[in-house]
């Protein structure tokens, strides 16, 4: 036979991934091999014959595996497998599949299926995971490392310098001579205590006029800025530019275990993101801000062409929106004089969370340290006026639901903001918690920490442990969910007559937002970035390992999905949305997205378990 | 029902002239009693240059076994027989044009083949008595003996039960693509022997599904449906 004559069969199988790295030959083969059969609902389920294994593809129709406990295992459709597992095991099949709904399927033998294992390493490694069952592995797809997302662990150098708090000066400067090093690290108690540099040497040392003899501790930087090892080198580099410091000291667990100096980050490659922000600092004036904010989308671009982790491309540019939001106060804090109080501007929502992707628009307020008198509250109206407008002018459109410091509901002092949140928290209304949950994303972008940490502490001492709360705000977050259906595999929104697609962000990533939201709240956790409160979940052993891999993995896949598919339309010149269209997937990715779409809907299950049964 | 066509085979074999006839006859007797789930049947389709028996001729044959309910590709095959002449316009149709019928076989041996390949399987066709008729103008130039060809007719099949849930059916709705859509079957873009041999196998699967528990549905029953 002469595969080509079978063309409709050999061109489904070899748009079917993993068959679709098959040589020609060996697709015509494997073909060739097929037997074909017809499962109607009738029947119920599909004979599978203990002592006869083998990969049987669906071509049309759906089923489900159930275990021998009834236990759901898979939805199947279109390009779906089933039965591998027995073939790779070897052991006899336990499961069984139901049929949903009619369908065609192809028989492929054992002996051609080792065949093609033998043939395709990608074919043998398919299966493989597929059996392996696991969606970390499946959806962990390895992102390109960007200069900017780089760790700081990558740039270091390791080993650090060190010298006893209590030794002199001219011990330290020996030490440095030696090691070739323009820094050391003072140590008290195996605990880093300061950080001693050559500048320190030559301005607190010698232009004092002071002696070798002197202890270090009297000249070095005490408590100096210092970041983790799996921090990003962009946020070193933020550090440094926004302080003026050339010396990081790199600290895991208190433990300092490198340096990074600016001459490490310049090694590197000069980074648009990084530019971006000097160029943001470096403006004067609302217009001349305005033009460098028309890089962002481009930025965005590059880093979506970069195949950067969506993660990470959300923290770069919410750091832009963040320098923006800071420079644009200090301008206006220029023309309008200092401010006669301490504040903290706040960033609520996809800034707070440090998730921002395209056409964000404004989230934010307000917080005062005390009462305003009448001047102090104009102060702070023209204040914010001026810097949501310049936002706006920037490209981060006015909130459409008005959450915004320029309006005097979300100006408020310490005390204010703790009674309004209190009355989220203490009597829980349904629709008031759905526009607040934003809220609960908060973060300060500009201020001293401790006035942020006065009502965050108080905040979260509130919803820490509180059933009544977290029932309501689960409730909330149930009112959405994946768009997985029954048997069809995704269901797509209509718009008229238009099928607009899968909403990647409302029922993807918002879900995902929802669920590490409530985790984190019912946790008193600080974080509020989501891959860093699932994270801190699954240090707290408030979430189990494995699923916390899975929903950080779920929501790093759906970002990613979400970005590529941005790029792909601002690249065609489509209006951005988070609308993507199935069909333009392959059966793999859409397989994933499956995945990662059931991993969402099983943590839905989850938090409904544990926060609302009572209720 | 089986035993009256399993009488039937057993007279024509004892009234027919030739060997070869004779037992392409009796290899057909226990193929009527069995049930689907165990049957081996074969689906046949032809591509003529007409729909006339006398005048036309067969450009190809294709053949698909089911086995035991499955089809079996790995013993999928298709012969293209020279024609006397010219496919003409019905190229236009079955895409198949004169230069490839130079690798084609005689109708001699085509008609040998098809004869082996079927011994013992009864065949499936969709509109069968029109691919019968041909295949036995066919065998009788080839034989000189006048056969009989029994076969499973997808299309009588749907015909009937259609008329069970209606009065008039529409034009076109027994065509082979109408009714795979209705058992949301794919739809098959390329047009061969092979292929639509395939979609017709793949009909019947699906009508045999239909129809309630395979391992009681004979043969018989699906023979008899007219």
């Amino acid at each position: 036979m002469d595969a080509s004559e079978l063309q409709p069969i050999t061109e489904f199988i070899k748009a079917q991934v993993p068959f679709d790295t098959l040589e020609l030959a060996t697709l015509e083969r494997c073909c060739k091999s097929l037997s074909v059969g017809y499962y109607s609902k009738l029947s119920a389920f599909v004979p599978l014959d203990e002592s006869h294994p083998q990969l049987y593809i669906v071509r049309s129709g759906a089923f489900e595996v159930r275990d021998n406990d009834g236990e759901l295992l898979d939805r199947l459709g279109e390009g779906d497998y089933f039965g591998f597992p027995s073939l790779l095991s070897g052991e006899k099949v336990s499961n069984r599949v139901r049929i949903l709904e009619d369908g065609l399927v192809y028989h492929l033998d054992p002996d051609t299926f080792d065949y093609l294992r033998v043939e395709s390493r990608q074919f043998d490694r398919f299966f493989n995971r597929a059996f392996a069952k696991r969606l970390r592995h499946q959806t962990r797809f390895k992102a390109k490392e960007l200069t900017t997302t780089n760790r700081v662990s990558s740039l270091m150098s390791g080993d650090p310098l060190v010298i006893d708090v209590n030794a002199t000066v001219s011990d330290a400067a020996r030490k440095m001579r030696s090691a070739r090093v323009s820094s050391v690290l003072v140590i008290d108690n195996n605990k880093l205590s300061g950080i001693l540099t050559d500048r320190d040497l030559r301005n607190r040392v010698l232009a004092e006029g002071l002696e070798g003899s002197l202890p270090v501790h009297q000249a070095m930087t005490t408590k100096p800025k210092t970041l983790t090892s799996n921090s990003l080198v962009f946020e070193a580099m933020l550090l440094m530019s926004e302080h003026s410091i050339h010396h990081l000291p790199i600290v895991d667990d208190e433990r300092a275990v490198g340096v990074l100096t600016s001459t490490d980050i310049l090694r590197g490659q000069s980074s648009q993101p990084l530019l971006l922000i000097g160029e943001i600092e470096r403006q004067n004036d609302l217009e001349s801000l305005i033009g460098v904010s028309k890089q962002i989308p481009l930025l965005l671009q590059n880093l979506i062409s970069a195949d950067a982790r969506a993660e990470e491309i959300g923290r770069v540019l919410t750091s832009v929106t963040d320098a923006l939001t800071r420079r644009l106060i200090v301008l206006n804090q220029q023309i309008l004089g200092e401010a006669p109080m301490a504040f903290c501007w706040l960033a609520f929502g996809s800034q707070g969370r440090q998730d921002q992707a395209a056409c964000s628009d404004q989230d934010n307020g307000l917080l005062l340290a005390h009462e305003p008198d009448e001047a102090a509250a104009g102060y702070f109206e023209a204040l914010t006026k001026a810097v949501c407008n310049g936002l706006d002018r920037c490209g981060y459109i006015y909130c459409p639901g008005d959450i915004m410091a320029q309006n005097p509901k979300w100006r408020l002092t310490l005390s204010q903001w703790q009674q309004r949140f209190g009355k989220w928290v203490n009597t829980p209304e349904p629709k008031a918690l759905m526009h607040a949950s934003i809220f609960f994303d908060m973060r300060s972008v500009y201020g001293p920490s401790s006035l942020f940490d006065s009502l965050q502490d108080k905040v979260l001492a509130e919803t820490k442990d509180n059933d009544i709360f977290l029932a309501g705000m689960t409730n909330n977050s149930l009112l959405e969910s994946p768009p997985l259906g029954f048997f069809k595999q995704f269901v797509l929104e209509r718009d008229g007559r238009e099928v607009k697609g899968i909403d990647l962000k409302h029922k993807g990533n918002a879900l995902i937002n929802d669920i590490a939201r409530v985790y984190a709240l019912s946790a008193g956790i600080k974080e509020v970035n989501t891959a860093k409160r699932i994270r801190a979940l699954m240090e707290s052993n408030i979430i189990n390992r494995k699923d916390a891999l899975n929903l950080a993995d779920a929501h790093e896949f759906i970002a990613h999905m979400r970005l590529s598919n941005q790029g792909y339309q601002y690249t065609h010149s489509i209006e951005l949305s988070n609308y993507l269209k199935p069909q333009n997937l392959s059966s793999l990715v859409r397989h994933q997205l499956r995945d990662a779409f059931k991993v969402v809907h099983d943590a839905q299950a989850g938090i409904k378990l544990k926060f609302t049964r009572t209720f | 029902m089986g035993f009256v066509l399993r009488s039937q085979l057993c007279w024509r074999a004892f009234v027919s002239r030739s060997d070869v006839t004779k037992q392409y006859y009796r290899s057909q007797m226990p193929a009527v009693s069995q049930v689907f789930s165990e049957a081996s049947l074969m689906a046949v389709d032809l591509e003529m240059t007409g729909l006339d028996t006398h005048s036309d001729q067969i450009l190809s044959i294709g053949l698909i076994p089911i086995e035991k309910g499955l089809l079996q590709l790995n013993r999928a095959e298709q012969r293209l027989i020279q024609i006397n002449g010219s496919v003409g316009h019905s190229a236009t149709i079955h895409g198949i044009v004169d230069h490839q019928l130079q690798a084609g076989v005689s109708l001699d041996s085509a008609i040998e083949w098809f004869m082996e390949r079927t011994r013992g399987k009864l065949l499936v066709a969709h509109h069968s008595p029109l691919d019968l008729g041909f295949l036995q103008v066919a065998i009788k130039q080839v034989t000189g003996e006048s056969i009989k060809l029994l076969a499973i007719d997808t299309l009588a099949i749907e015909r009937k039960r259609l008329l069970r849930k209606q009065d008039v059916l529409k034009e076109g709705t027994l065509r082979l693509g109408a009714c795979r859509a209705r058992y949301g079957l794919p739809v098959y873009a390329a047009h061969n022997a092979l292929v639509d041999a395939l979609a017709c196998g793949e009909l019947l699967l699906a009508q045999a599904s239909a129809m309630g528990d395979t391992q009681k549905l004979t043969i018989g029953e699906l023979l008899s449906v007219k």
